[in-house]
């Protein structure tokens, strides 16, 4: 077995001059991007700007045509994919499956980058994914059939599944889509309280400002990157976004949010 | 559930495995055109592997050592070989209806074969199997490029069309080439053989079907983690650490191995690898540390007793085998084509 991949420095993933093409078409390109143990990143920008594509190339799932991702201070390319998922874990949008799977079969995908074809299930194994369900408060669903349960229980099996595979920096593409919004904020605050780094794609922007920081990404670019108040200044809005953003004050606790209006095309240019 | 089984229970399972296996050689050799009584199967075996000294009747003998057993370990051998190849295609492609058979892949493989044994191509000096395996890799080949270029409706029946376009093209072209090449009487064996066809196995083929299929249960089983790992897609398995090239690769290459090293022997036989994995699911589940063994186990059972049914079915004729697998796995086929409507 591989030792964990380990760092003294705080940044745990780091990416430079990052770009990803299909043909000549950029779809993401000179993206640098460093992250401290335990933030919380979070990605938007509008359909289309990358933020999947940035995901999959921090994860290693994509090969960059530019640039490199560095995990722990070393350089994807030169780790096994082993090496990677027992340090980095990935949530995608929404996979699916037809096999007839209980929650906990799920769950235990989780643990095979730590085992081997000739190393078997052990004790360690069912105490991690004993506790990667506790994490995500599905213990109780442990038995019950993957085709029965909601889109945010399937969510939180996926987060479960990423868990048990002790990662140190998780990875997330939307978890929120296609979740009403009771399971929406309840998904966000169990993403929040993990102990791990966290980057995240997010659609809401009022939900991306529980976040350290966000990355703002358009049309493959980085565009602006820091605390949430920072970036998202109503000028960012509308260049990136193309709405009418304004920051409200919560009278009850004074929390700042946002509040989007739609501009119409003619808006748009004269505000320019 | 992955929970570890102790080595008693292992041990035990092995046991009932190996006696299960037994009682089928045994009844696939009794049972035919002639019966053999099971006491005389069991003294020829004895005569054979131990020289015990039993007094037999020559034909009997004959019957039992040369034709009936080797056909029956080359149908088991055959069965298990399918089962695990549709178990790889379907846990790879995430496609619960891939099959060698329906894929092209089998279809691809005759006409390799057909290719060194009617046509001659590489003067002797390329074997019938080798043949095969280089047609199933083509066909395999063409039938993915053709699904991935022609993104339709839906991705997953992509293939299955796919599929049927590459198994019509070979097979078209298998006919040509026998009809272009072969004599009347040459033909007329490759047709039947074409549909699936026991009649013409020896020893020779036992010693290389056993080993194919040893080595492919051998993989798989290696591999096992891994294709669970495919449960949620690749991404999804690369994301859990599986070098999804690599182990694509391999096994897709380990499957046309086994259909190639199969159609080389028996001709193509349709719907083992489609019929066998699901059955199996149902018994034990979708973890491949179970599916893989007990696929192969149930797989060789399925054909053993399929060859038995196209022995005794019609008095005084032997129907080819893959007319059997095809009257039982259409009709699944069918069935889950219908679930899979309901579940989408």
């Amino acid at each position: 077995m591989s030792d964990p991949l380990t760092t003294n420095s705080e940044i745990v993933l780091e990416c430079q001059a990052l770009g990803y093409a299909v043909r000549e078409t950029w779809l993401v390109r000179d993206i640098s991007l460093s992250i401290a143990r335990g933030e919380r990143i979070g990605i938007v920008g509008p359909n289309g700007s990358g933020k999947s594509t940035l995901l999959k190339l921090l994860a290693g799932i994509m090969k960059p045509r530019e640039g490199q991702v560095q995990l722990m201070g070393r350089a994807l390319q030169g780790l096994n994919r082993r090496e990677i998922a027992q340090t980095l874990a990935f949530v995608e949008q929404q996979a699916d499956t037809l096999d007839a799977i209980s929650v906990q079969d799920a769950v235990e995908l989780g643990r095979t980058p730590w085992l081997s074809p000739v190393q078997p299930w052990s004790e360690r194994d069912d105490e991690v994914v004993r506790h990667a369900l506790q994490d995500v408060a599905l213990a109780h669903l442990s038995t019950r059939a993957w085709k029965t349960l909601s889109g945010g229980e399937r969510q939180r099996v996926h987060i479960a599944r990423a868990l048990a595979q002790t990662p140190q920096v998780l990875l997330l593409d939307e978890p929120t889509n296609h979740l009403d919004i009771r399971q929406q904020l309840a998904l966000l605050k169990l993403v929040h309280g993990l102990p791990v780094t966290t980057v995240m794609a997010l659609h809401d922007l009022n939900q991306a400002l529980t976040c350290d920081r966000l990355a703002v990404m358009s049309s493959g670019r980085l565009v602006a990157l820091g605390p949430p108040h920072d970036v998202l200044t109503p000028q960012q809005l509308q260049n990136t976004f193309g709405v009418a953003g304004r920051w409200l004050i919560d009278p009850v606790d004074g929390a700042r949010m946002l509040r989007l209006e739609h501009l119409s095309e003619q808006e748009r240019e004269t505000h320019d | 559930m992955s929970r570890p089984i102790s080595r008693l229970g292992l041990l035990a399972r092995l046991i009932g495995s190996v006696t299960i296996l037994a009682i089928a050689v045994l009844a696939g050799i009794a049972i035919g055109e002639t019966a053999i009584e099971p006491s005389i199967v069991l003294q020829t075996l004895a005569n054979k592997l131990w020289t015990a000294g039993y007094g037999l009747d020559p034909i009997d003998e004959g019957i039992v050592w040369s034709y009936r057993l080797p056909r029956t370990l080359v149908a088991g051998a055959c069965g298990a070989g399918l089962a695990i190849c549709g178990l790889i295609l379907q846990a790879l492609l995430r496609n619960p209806l891939a099959e060698p058979y329906l894929l092209g892949i089998s279809a691809g493989a005759s006409t390799g074969a057909v290719l060194i044994a009617v046509i001659g191509v590489g003067g002797g000096l390329i074997s019938l199997p080798v043949g095969a395996f280089a047609g199933a890799v083509v066909a395999f080949g063409l039938v993915a490029i053709l699904a991935r270029t022609s993104r339709g409706a839906s991705a997953s029946s992509q293939i299955i069309l796919a599929g049927i376009a590459g198994s019509q093209l070979f097979n078209a072209l298998t006919a040509y080439l026998i009809t272009k090449s072969a004599s009347a009487e040459q033909a007329r064996g490759i047709m039947f053989w074409l549909l699936g066809n026991l009649s013409g196995v020896r020893w020779s083929s036992v010693w290389m079907a056993i080993p194919a299929v040893a080595i492919a249960l051998l993989v798989c089983f290696w591999y096992r983690r891994a294709l669970d790992a495919f449960t949620f897609g690749s991404d999804s398995a690369a994301s859990l650490g599986i070098p999804v090239r690599q182990t694509r690769t391999v096994l897709i290459a380990c499957a046309a191995f086994v259909t190639a090293i199969m159609v080389s022997i028996v001709g193509s036989i349709g719907f083992v690898g489609l019929v066998i994995p699901h059955a199996v699911r149902l018994l034990v589940g979708s973890r491949h540390t179970r599916l893989v063994p007990t696929s192969a186990l149930v797989g060789a059972l399925f054909l053993i007793s399929a060859d038995i049914l196209s022995r005794i079915l019609i008095k005084g004729q032997v129907l080819p085998i893959g007319v059997i697998t095809a009257l039982i796995g259409a009709p699944v086929f069918a069935l889950l084509l219908i679930r899979g409507a309901r579940v989408r």
